[in-house]
């Protein structure tokens, strides 16, 4: 009752209570709907040019969190590409050099990674930059791991190969280094024994007699047994890559045909059997049938004892198989 | 006026006219004010909800590209990381068969101290294994200043002499390293590659490929140029003078005569695998008055301090020569 108000009805002077129709009603709600709704834009618009909308500052956090990110992602980065940088530093300065292999070429490294953008897609966005950038270096980086793969196991390879090849050839004495050494690979005019001109096409040791003679390098033994061409009793031994050994003019032989052996393995004791005019070791090696300088394939740079403890070593060692 | 609204007192009985107080104004305007602030509130919730504007439109796809993106990057990392550790594996293995990176015994590079038990009357005391420990490390230090004094007399004899000594000295690395990537082996007792005995190596090894100049590390006649097949193969000694020489061993080529003077930093050959050698690199020796002495505290013109203890770390790790 208190709050009714009253409107003054001028023609009939009579005070009237203020009463509306529906649909008078009606109006004003939408009026005043409409009112609100103008203001409440207004209040927004200057809302938000002074603080900023509390959703946009919420997903720009977000992106600035994601960048965040994507900057650690590209420490990581940085840190795999040294980790890269310095196996491929290890690839070619030391692996390489030492195996005689050539370094890989550079267009087989740095393939290019022009042609279609197939990162396309990432265009038109705030942050494409750091996306695609990403993007691409990780593809460097994957490219650059499989092609530094692909070149250990290139290197790995030729490493098992060279570490056989070293086991192979010979390379040591075959006979204790303070024995003295006889006549090498020279033409004689005057065989001991026939006396006739003859080319010598190995190397002497003139061993006393049952010297131990040892295998100078790991490989097969195709001879065993008595030589007619005057070797007496004789061990050749076929180290693969084109060579063989000859120990010639055996007292003993400790080996049989098709045994394998390997460097340091005792074969047989010095003695006189053959074509000889006094207990030595006839020690030849060839490659592809060419007569090699013996001296060429061992060093005087041991001492006695030093040489036992390589035999000792050679045969003990469960490195060499 | 036909506007004025009036209300019914009930206790005068009659219409008055609804005027207002300034002060009744303001508050209603504040009330105005709050009401529709908090309806504007309400709306622009409502709003929010349901409809994005169309910078957050954008910044929405940002995120879920970013994230996307993220996600496949980081998916991929994990797997370049692994793939890495393998392949640093495979490093360390390679480098471990080639290099025999295995350690020497402790025992065997400190020559000279241990051996009979030469602190027996300093056992049986209360704070013996002090004293025993405190009297070992004194001998050590003992040694060390032994060693250096010596060095030291011959810094002041070599501070005396003239500047070309200074030239002659060997005092730079006898071929390009850089990074000092190419050390392979240093000085003292290593794994022979072939004899597979530690053997003393008396000089230093660096790897490096085939036909690698090779430099004089100090001025100085070329004393012989030797070609042999045997043990050093094609190699060179410069005699610098002074009780000086050097030797650069397993050359492929030679770049100098005998009797020829040579400067500091001239080409005299290229690196090889000549002789007793498993691969192309070159073996430096230093001989002062006849004894061979460590390479590696002769390349004061090239190393930086770090680069030296560096230089030095790598050199007494390796186990193996190439020769």
């Amino acid at each position: 009752m208190r709050n009714r108000k009253y409107l003054l009805d001028l023609n009939e002077l009579q005070y009237k209570q203020v009463r509306l129709p529906w649909y008078k009603k009606l109006l004003k709600l939408f009026f005043w709907l409409a009112v609100t709704i103008v203001i409440s834009i207004i209040y927004s618009i200057i809302f938000e040019n002074i603080f900023g909308s509390p959703k946009e500052k919420l997903l720009t956090q977000q992106i600035d969190n994601l960048k965040l990110q994507y900057k650690f992602a590209a420490k990581e980065l940085d840190d795999a590409f040294s980790i890269m940088n310095s196996l491929r530093m290890s690839d070619e300065v030391r692996y390489r050099p030492v195996f005689e292999m050539d370094s890989l070429p550079g267009s087989f490294r740095n393939p290019g990674f022009g042609g279609i953008d197939r990162l396309r897609y990432l265009n038109g966005y705030l942050n494409s930059d750091i996306m695609k950038s990403t993007r691409t270096r990780i593809e460097e980086l994957k490219n650059m791991i499989n092609v530094q793969d692909v070149s250990f196991k290139a290197i790995e390879e030729r490493r098992i190969e060279w570490e056989r090849m070293y086991e192979y050839l010979p390379m040591i004495s075959p006979v204790d280094v303070t024995i003295k050494l006889g006549d090498g690979l020279k033409f004689r005019e005057v065989h001991p024994v026939t006396g006739n001109p003859q080319w010598h096409y190995g190397q002497d040791f003139n061993a006393p007699y049952g010297t131990d003679v040892y295998a100078t390098g790991a490989g097969k033994v195709i001879e065993a047994g008595w030589n007619s061409g005057g070797f007496g009793n004789c061990v050749r031994i076929d180290h693969g890559y084109g060579y063989q050994t000859i120990y010639g003019h055996l007292s003993s032989i400790k080996v049989t045909k098709g045994m394998n052996v390997k460097r340091g393995d005792l074969i047989g004791l010095t003695g006189s059997s053959g074509t000889s005019s006094g207990p030595h070791l006839h020690y030849q090696i060839d490659q592809y049938g060419q007569h090699k300088n013996p001296l060429y394939y061992f060093n005087d740079d041991l001492t006695e004892e030093e040489y036992f403890d390589m035999i000792r070593m050679l045969t003990s060692s469960t490195k060499f198989r | 006026m036909p506007n004025s609204r009036y209300k019914f007192n009930p206790e005068s009985l009659s219409f008055d006219k609804i005027r207002l107080s300034i002060g009744a104004m303001l508050l209603r305007g504040l009330a105005y004010f709050v009401g529709s602030l908090l309806i504007a509130i309400v709306y622009y919730l409502i709003f929010a909800i349901f409809v994005d504007s169309p910078k957050e439109k954008a910044l929405m796809r940002e995120i879920e590209q970013l994230t996307l993106q993220y996600d496949l990057i980081h998916r991929e990392m994990e797997n370049i990381e692994k793939v890495i550790g393998q392949l640093q594996e495979t490093d360390d293995n390679l480098y471990r068969t080639i290099f025999e990176a295995e350690p020497i015994p402790e025992s065997l590079r400190e020559g000279g101290v241990g051996g009979i038990n030469r602190y027996k009357e300093l056992e049986g005391y209360d704070n013996s294994s002090i004293v025993i420990e405190t009297a070992k490390r004194l001998d050590r230090i003992r040694k060390k200043i032994y060693v250096q004094s010596k060095s030291f007399d011959d810094l002041i004899s070599l501070a005396m002499k003239k500047e070309d000594m200074l030239r002659s000295i060997p005092a730079i690395l006898p071929i390009s390293n850089k990074d000092l990537t190419r050390t392979a082996s240093g000085f003292g007792l290593r794994i022979h590659p072939i004899y597979k005995i530690i053997k003393f190596h008396a000089g230093m090894d660096f790897t490096a490929p085939s036909g690698t100049d090779i430099y004089a590390t100090g001025d100085g006649t070329i004393a012989s140029v030797i070609s042999s097949r045997r043990g050093y193969g094609n190699h060179i000694v410069i005699n610098h003078g002074f009780g000086y020489s050097s030797v650069y061993a397993h050359l492929d080529r030679f770049n100098v005569r005998a009797g020829q003077k040579v400067k500091r930093g001239d080409v005299i050959g290229f690196v090889g695998s000549t002789g007793t050698s498993v691969a192309p690199h070159l073996h430096y020796e230093i001989k002062l008055n006849g004894v061979n002495v460590d390479p590696v505290n002769y390349y004061f013109n090239d190393l930086s301090p770090e680069e030296y203890e560096r230089m030095i770390e790598i050199a007494s790790k390796t186990g193996q020569s190439f020769d």
